[in-house]
């Protein structure tokens, strides 16, 4: 039996589920474990994302390394965990007014100011020094304390990157809610940094 | 034409303006308050710096790996899962 002639000069190399985790695992955990506030959910996320790559493996193309295919469906995978976490999709703005602070809580009602004890404060080095480190984890801190719906738009749109469109497709919201959203929790968590010590050294 | 605007709407444009490009009656009323009220010209670089800071979060240096146990887990559940069969 002869081989043909013309053989693909570099056949892709098959994928190697048994050594998937001894390869990848570390990698594909610590960029859950950045993602999510527990350890478990971390843990669950590396699990699906081997046992929906072991399903897909036929569709396996080799065109991306499997390194890059793997990190693919984990993404898929935690935009799927914050689309659980913010759940009720079709969620009208009155049923969000009861998940937190609104914007009368930062704004005068008669004239959309800020109130008084919210003017943005300066947040200058000088005021509030703080290690970059530090307020790295004050930020974690402060968007776990979101209305999970706020926690799940601005994770995706600041955290994943995804536009405005994808997000409101993923989680089912029209852009009017979309806005709101992303206002209400850069708002909120620009106050939760601020009374965790951003700019607060001047007046303590 | 211009026109005023209130903090809140300005510092909801604010948002809309990292996204895409404002319409240019929003774009000037946002730049006419922002000319004149301290506390949004503020709360527009803090609202780009928390954006920044989530941005970094993501990219702490050191930070465990999976534990033995963990792994030893996920090793059981893929051998579950049909790893061990071929």
């Amino acid at each position: 039996m002869s081989l043909p002639s013309h053989l693909p000069a570099a056949a892709p190399a098959p994928p190697e589920p048994q050594l998937w985790l001894a390869r990848y695992g570390d990698e594909l955990y610590r960029y859950a474990r950045a993602r999510v506030p527990d350890a478990a959910s971390a843990e669950e996320l590396v699990q699906d994302t081997l046992l929906s790559a072991l399903d897909g493996l036929a569709s396996f193309r080799a065109e991306a390394s499997e390194r890059t295919w793997l990190f693919v469906i984990l993404k898929r995978k935690l935009i799927d965990y914050y689309r659980r976490r913010a759940r009720h999709p079709e969620i009208g703005l009155e049923a969000l007014d009861a998940t937190g602070p609104t914007e009368a809580t930062f704004f005068e009602l008669h004239n959309g100011h800020w109130r008084g004890e919210q003017h943005p404060i300066s947040w200058d080095p000088a005021d509030g020094p703080m290690e970059l480190q530090e307020l790295r984890e004050v930020l974690r801190r402060c968007q776990q304390k979101l209305p999970p719906q706020q926690e799940a738009v601005f994770a995706l749109r600041f955290v994943e990157e995804l536009s405005a469109e994808e997000i409101c497709r993923e989680l089912g919201l029209s852009a009017a809610n979309y806005w709101v959203l992303v206002h209400r929790a850069k708002l909120q968590l620009r106050r939760c940094l601020e009374k965790n010590g951003l700019g607060r050294a001047a007046t303590a | 034409m211009l026109r005023i605007i209130s903090c809140q709407r300005a510092t909801l444009l604010l948002e809309q303006r990292a996204e895409a490009a404002l319409p240019p009656t929003e774009r000037n009323s946002l730049w006419l308050h922002l000319r004149y009220c301290p506390y949004c010209r503020r709360y527009a670089r803090q609202t780009v710096l928390i954006a920044e800071l989530a941005r970094a979060a993501t990219a702490a240096p050191e930070q465990a790996g999976l534990s033995a146990e963990a792994r030893q887990r996920l090793q059981e559940r893929l051998r579950q899962a049909g790893l061990g069969r071929s």
